[in-house]
């Protein structure tokens, strides 16, 4: 790809206490690609998120995002810049109804003061009108429309999923970082949620780095793969030489099964 | 009960007869509680149930404008507990915006009706010819208005400038901050007669310019009222406050259906996520805090105006306690919830309390004796300090404990956790 990449991390390190969570790893990711972030239990990839997302800042290295440099900034000033995320353990506003919950995230792209809220000016109702009806038709593109006025905690476990993602969408995000989306989905909702995500690159052009445990789909749709372990990228690479490489295997099942499978 | 929820005219017409009734008690006996508590109860019953919107606004009406100012004329007592609920009543819509809303435990809420208070206190009494170069002070009464606004500006600012530290720290940390700051603005009125006077110190401010009402003397005179100053001045202050609980509402509707609104509860639900949204967690506190202390603000010079003398005792820790009662008890993120939750603590505060108070007052010098045959009380005996006056701060405490165990939503909870409630009975 000829444009420069969507985000580029430099060799970022972050400890907590003694603990090495993520090691010195770079990235680059192109724009439009399907990333996928990979790694046993505890190897470091929602710190890795995190430090992406603003929410910590790192020790070492820097984070560039869409040419611009956002290490350490606010979570906030990140997520306006067009970097949205879902979380591993769902984290919807339970007592807003599902189109509140995405119309939260619209709340950059609603441009009415204090003074129009109060005043209820020309212009208040047409923002509220059009993040309502962005908002709608987000629900509508997760297909969640007939969900738009229940509590969000009421809804059920793979539709509070697809909400979580349709509220990222909300942003308008240039990257959209997934945390295991497709964690405790039978695999029907699976295969669908996989239809999805590559729908969303598709249709809406936004660069998506996922990261999950359900190696099926991340073969199926990631472009590219890093592999994470203890903190370090031990390998990056296409789904073919990352499923080939004995590393991997030894990373997630011990050094016995890779001599093995070699 | 069921029956009549699922008949709207019958439900209609029970409210209305109910109203009807209590008024009629309670213009005939203005100075018992029974009718008046049985005349709200028909006020919140025409405004709560799901009957016409004419009826509502006919009964409100009705009860508001017209049966309690008639009951006032004979009691004037009735128009102070208006007045008092009413100020407790905008106050509390106002921390409801920053308890409720952002979820900002904020214990020094009084400290922004002080600096309304003083606002209109010191300008509107000779006070600031103390520190003034110009000796023009008090300044008249039309001055009043512009004041209150000024009020809100000022008790804002203040806002900012306890939020800025405040706002930086989360959940109990965050009140006690606040309880702290708020605290020093009590002392700081205390102190501030030296070296210069600007507060008069714990002596208080006095006398304390009105708004001046000969205009509306004179409207009450073409309707045939004849009325003399003391006895229109509860009236117009009664109405004054029922005019700014109106635009108190309207503000707050409109902040909550906005995108300020949505920022608020979403911080309020999880921060984490609303930062991840786009949604700055600093601003976003500081408008809530500032919006909170501004309704604050404006109440504090309407009190310094009825009251005509303010002093640090108004606005003591047990102030902010007693807002942050009516907002929990009302139901947090409420806005019905949180004008009857200032009403009930009002009522049961200055009328309820003291009601009891003189009840037992009575029978101990009646010298009443109870005779249970196996247990005799002389009430003459009943000890001083057995007064329910002075359990104010208990009923409170049990107030609190009694409604985080069986009803910790609140009276009348949050719109969206209804909905909630009824799924779950589905």
């Amino acid at each position: 790809m000829s444009e420069a990449p969507i985000l580029e991390v430099e060799r970022v390190t972050k400890t907590f206490g003694g603990l090495v969570a993520v090691n010195d790893v770079s990235v680059s990711i192109p724009r439009g690609m399907i990333f996928a972030v990979i790694g046993p239990n505890g190897a470091g990839k929602t710190t890795f998120f995190n430090l992406l997302t603003g929410i910590y800042k790192p020790d070492k290295g820097r984070i560039l995002f869409d040419g611009e440099e956002i290490t350490g900034r606010d979570p906030a000033w990140i997520a306006a810049r067009g970097m949205a995320r879902t979380f591993q353990n769902i984290r919807l506003f339970g007592s807003m109804t599902a189109v509140e919950n995405v119309m939260v995230a619209r709340h950059v792209h609603t441009k009415t003061s204090y003074a129009d809220a109060l005043l209820r000016t020309p212009r208040f109702q047409r923002e509220e009108k059009k993040a309502l009806e962005r908002s709608l038709e987000l629900l509508e593109y997760m297909q969640l429309g007939h969900r738009a006025h229940e509590l969000a905690k009421n809804l059920p476990y793979g539709e509070q999923r697809r909400l979580e993602i349709a509220r990222a969408l909300a942003l308008e995000p240039k990257l959209l970082l997934l945390d295991e989306p497709a964690a405790g989905m039978n695999p029907q909702e699976t295969e669908d949620l996989q239809r999805r995500i590559v729908g969303i690159r598709d249709d809406l052009g936004v660069t998506i780095l996922l990261i999950e445990h359900d190696m099926q789909l991340v073969m199926s749709i990631s472009e590219r793969i890093a592999v994470l372990d203890y903190g370090s990228k031990i390998l990056e690479g296409t789904p073919e030489e990352v499923q080939n490489d004995p590393r991997v295997i030894e990373a997630y099942l011990g050094r016995g099964a890779a001599e093995g499978a070699s | 009960m069921r029956k009549l929820r699922e008949n709207p005219l019958l439900l209609s017409a029970v409210i209305a007869i109910v109203a009807l009734v209590a008024s009629f008690w309670l213009l005939n006996h203005p100075r018992s509680t029974l009718p008046f508590l049985l005349t709200l109860g028909a006020l919140l019953a025409a405004l709560l149930q799901p009957i016409p919107r004419w009826l509502k606004v006919l009964i409100g009406g009705a009860i508001l404008l017209l049966v309690i100012p008639a009951a006032g004329f004979k009691n004037s007592f009735l128009f102070e507990l208006g007045i008092q609920t009413g100020i407790y009543a905008a106050m509390a819509l106002g921390l409801n915006v920053v308890v409720g809303l952002a979820g900002l435990l904020d214990l020094g809420y009084a400290a922004f009706f002080a600096v309304g208070a003083y606002t209109w206190a010191i300008f509107g009494s000779p006070q600031a010819n103390e520190f003034m170069p110009w000796k023009i002070f008090p300044l008249p009464g039309e001055y009043f208005y512009l004041f209150m606004l000024v009020a809100v500006v000022v008790a804002a600012i203040t806002g900012v400038v306890i939020g800025s530290p405040a706002l930086r720290l989360k959940g109990d940390y965050l009140a006690i901050v606040t309880l702290g700051l708020g605290e020093v603005v009590r002392v700081l009125a205390n102190n501030l007669d030296q070296p210069i006077n600007i507060t008069n110190g714990p002596q208080g401010i006095t006398p304390i310019q009105r708004p001046p009402i000969d205009w509306f003397i004179a409207l009450l005179d073409r309707f045939g009222l004849h009325l003399s100053r003391a006895e229109a001045y509860p009236l117009f202050f009664y109405l004054l406050v029922l005019v700014i609980i109106g635009i108190v509402t309207l503000v707050n509707v409109r902040l909550d259906r906005s995108r300020f609104g949505r920022a608020w509860i979403a911080i309020r639900e999880d921060e984490t996520a609303a930062r991840a949204m786009g949604i700055p967690l600093f601003p976003t506190k500081l408008i809530a805090f500032a919006t909170g202390a501004s309704f604050s603000g404006a109440m504090g010079a309407l009190f310094a105006a009825k009251q005509l003398y303010v002093s640090p005792e108004s606005f003591t820790l047990i102030q902010s306690i007693m807002i942050l009662v009516m907002v929990i008890l009302g139901g947090m993120g409420s806005i019905p919830g949180a004008i009857l939750g200032a009403a009930t603590v009002t009522i049961l505060n200055v009328d309820l309390l003291k009601s009891a108070s003189d009840y037992l007052n009575d029978l101990r010098n009646a010298g009443f004796v109870l005779d249970l045959g196996f247990f005799k009380y002389n009430f003459a005996n009943l000890p001083n300090q057995l007064e329910p006056a002075k359990y104010e701060r208990m009923v409170f405490g049990l107030i609190m404990i009694l409604m985080m165990i069986y009803r910790p939503e609140g009276i009348i909870p949050e719109r969206r956790h209804v909905l909630e409630m009824k799924k779950e009975e589905a």
